[in-house]
């Protein structure tokens, strides 16, 4: 008996597709190419003032000027230097106590109300008290992102512990491994997506501390430079330091993306 | 009953017809005694007078004056005058018309103050300040300027010192308290305060050293073009402020000891609730206002030139062109 469905069967159009993750490489560059078009023609035809709206032409020529004389490697040594040193400082104090807070549950009990009372405070606020504490050197730059970026990484790493698969867990446990090694191999690159996310944020932070932290007696440093472009309303020259400033969070953002490929290559 | 209604409405009409046919206008100040002549012809009626219905905008620095101004948020500004504003003016974005402080022998208004470290390491005259270390609020500010023309009479510059700029008075406080610095140029009240406090000592007063144009009134180029009677009646209200603040408050016996001139009270009351200190305060802070309003133009011209040469304020600016000098009589130090 001939099979008489395929004779019924009728074509039907394709439905799948779209709603997939496809590279566009070029659309985010001419979305970007068109903004700064659009925004060098208002400045050029008139329609903004130069003065409230600097045009990416003269963004650019301060940028030039400014690296050009040799400032711009200063402004950025110093600065690159504060955000390493404090970053690096509050990552480190952070992830012990996150740490801590995560394995024990007597330090979770002390420190989720410390971390709450004092993770709100605005760091600007205390800028007068750090100097007193610190003196107007570095120590008191690195205090500012370090206090800065400390709370956010506690909070980041008891999270990420907390949401390491307890049955991984139980299961080292059963197969009776020394306490050591499960947190090693268990707990540690378990929790590293979470810590690592953390990072991602908490460089940012770094990054608007720096700004806060130059406020004080601060004579290189992109955050002075900054500052100092705004009190003497070198709109073009504050815009150029803006730049870079956020030009540093991109290469950041994509250092950071880097040490993610390689530490958690496991999954 | 029907007596007290028609004297109600008699009342409101009689407040609310004159207001009607008042011209609005606008003007941005800080809550600072150097304000006070503004905050005078509000309260005693002298704008109203001129037929001028006055809003005063308050700021809480004096960055954010001139940029008000600049965008057409107010008609006018008062305020300190720093590179920051001739920058503003150097786009053609604000113009001045009168004065408003000045620092005048005689009269404490910014003070050199050294630490008591310092001062007992031989920091004792304001010449002293070569080579040390000085909080200032901003690269810019009107400290950085003191300390300018300081070293112009004294024969250094603002490189052979170094300026720590620390953003605000009260991280400037800290800085010195915390023994950070060795000198600081502060207003006459934070001055007094950090003496009380027994951290530092007083060691000379700008006014004596080189009297400056602190502050200035200033409108936008385009309320003159626009709007010239109102800038007119504006500044002949500010100037009947500005007369009676200076015979308050500035005049001197022969010794050179403050005396308390007409109506010293009820300005002092004034200015005490427009600044929300206590009258106690604002006495001992009571700057020089010249009674007409004028400028020192030579130090206007000597500011400019000093923040060209810091290389903060764009070489091609012309002092001459950011000056409206035909509203108010007798401009002292007009170059020829």
């Amino acid at each position: 008996m001939p099979d008489t469905r395929a004779a019924v069967t009728q074509p039907v159009r394709f439905r799948g597709g779209g709603f997939l993750a496809t590279r566009h490489r070029w659309a985010a560059l001419a979305a970007f190419a068109l903004l700064l078009a659009v925004w060098e023609g208002v400045s050029r035809l008139g329609l903004v003032s130069t003065l409230f709206l600097p045009p990416p032409s003269a963004v650019g020529r301060a940028l030039g000027a400014i690296a050009a004389d040799g400032s711009l490697a200063l402004h950025l040594k110093a600065s690159l230097l504060r955000i390493g040193v404090g970053w690096l400082m509050g990552t480190l104090a952070g992830i012990a106590v996150g740490f801590a807070m995560g394995i024990a549950p007597v330090a979770r009990a002390v420190g989720v109300p410390l971390v709450s009372a004092l993770f709100p405070i605005p760091k600007i606020a205390l800028l007068p008290l750090f100097i007193l504490w610190f003196g107007i050197g570095e120590p008191s730059k690195f205090a500012t992102i370090g206090f800065g970026v400390f709370f956010p990484t506690v909070i980041a790493t008891y999270s990420a512990i907390d949401a390491v698969p307890r049955n991984l867990i139980r299961m080292a446990q059963s197969f009776d491994l020394p306490w050591r090694d499960i947190l090693r191999k268990i707990v540690l690159p378990g929790a590293m997506p979470g810590i690592l996310a953390g990072f991602r944020i908490t460089a940012s932070i770094a990054l608007i501390l720096v700004v806060a932290a130059e406020m004080i007696g601060a004579e290189y440093g992109i955050g002075a430079f900054v500052l100092t472009a705004g009190n003497l309303m070198q709109t073009d020259q504050l815009l150029a330091g803006v730049l870079v400033l956020s030009l540093l969070g991109l290469g950041i953002g994509t250092l950071l993306s880097y040490v993610e490929r390689r530490l958690l290559r496991w999954r | 009953m029907k007596f007290v209604w028609t004297a109600v409405v008699g009342a409101v009409l009689a407040w609310a017809l004159p207001a009607a046919a008042q011209e609005k206008t606008s003007i941005g100040v800080l809550a600072l005694s150097s304000s006070g002549p503004v905050y005078i012809a509000k309260a005693k009626g002298y704008f109203a007078r001129e037929g001028l219905d006055v809003d005063l905008k308050i700021f809480t620095s004096a960055q954010q004056v001139p940029v008000a101004v600049a965008s057409g948020d107010v008609d006018f500004g008062v305020t300190g005058l720093t590179a920051g504003y001739y920058n503003l003016a150097a786009k053609g974005a604000v113009t001045m018309i009168a004065a408003q402080s000045r620092d005048e022998p005689g009269y404490p208004l910014s003070a050199y103050v050294a630490t008591k470290a310092a001062h007992d390491a031989g920091l004792s005259k304001p010449a002293d300040l070569k080579g040390r270390r000085i909080a200032i609020t901003t690269v810019g500010s009107t400290f950085h300027y003191m300390l300018g023309i300081l070293g112009q009479k004294y024969g250094f510059t603002v490189k052979d010192l170094t300026m720590v700029p620390l953003q605000d008075v009260p991280k400037m406080v800290a800085a010195f308290k915390g023994g950070q610095v060795d000198a600081m140029v502060a207003p006459v009240t934070v001055a007094r305060q950090v003496v009380a406090d027994g951290a530092g000592t007083i060691v000379g007063w700008a006014g004596d050293e080189t009297p400056w144009q602190l502050g200035a009134l200033f409108t936008a180029p385009k309320m003159i073009a626009g709007r010239r009677d109102v800038v007119v009646r504006f500044i002949r209200a500010y100037q009947t402020a500005t007369a009676e603040y200076h015979a308050a408050f500035n005049a001197r016996d022969a010794q050179g000891k403050p005396v308390k001139g007409p109506n010293h009270d009820e300005l002092l009351g004034i200015i005490a609730e427009a600044t929300k200190q206590k009258p106690e305060i604002v006495a001992e802070g009571l700057p020089y206002v010249d009674p007409q309003g004028r400028l020192m133009v030579n130090d206007i011209h000597n500011q400019v030139k000093f923040w060209q040469s810091e290389g903060q304020v764009d070489k091609a600016l012309d002092p001459a062109g950011i000056l409206d000098l035909s509203f108010v009589q007798g401009h002292t130090g007009v170059p020829k």
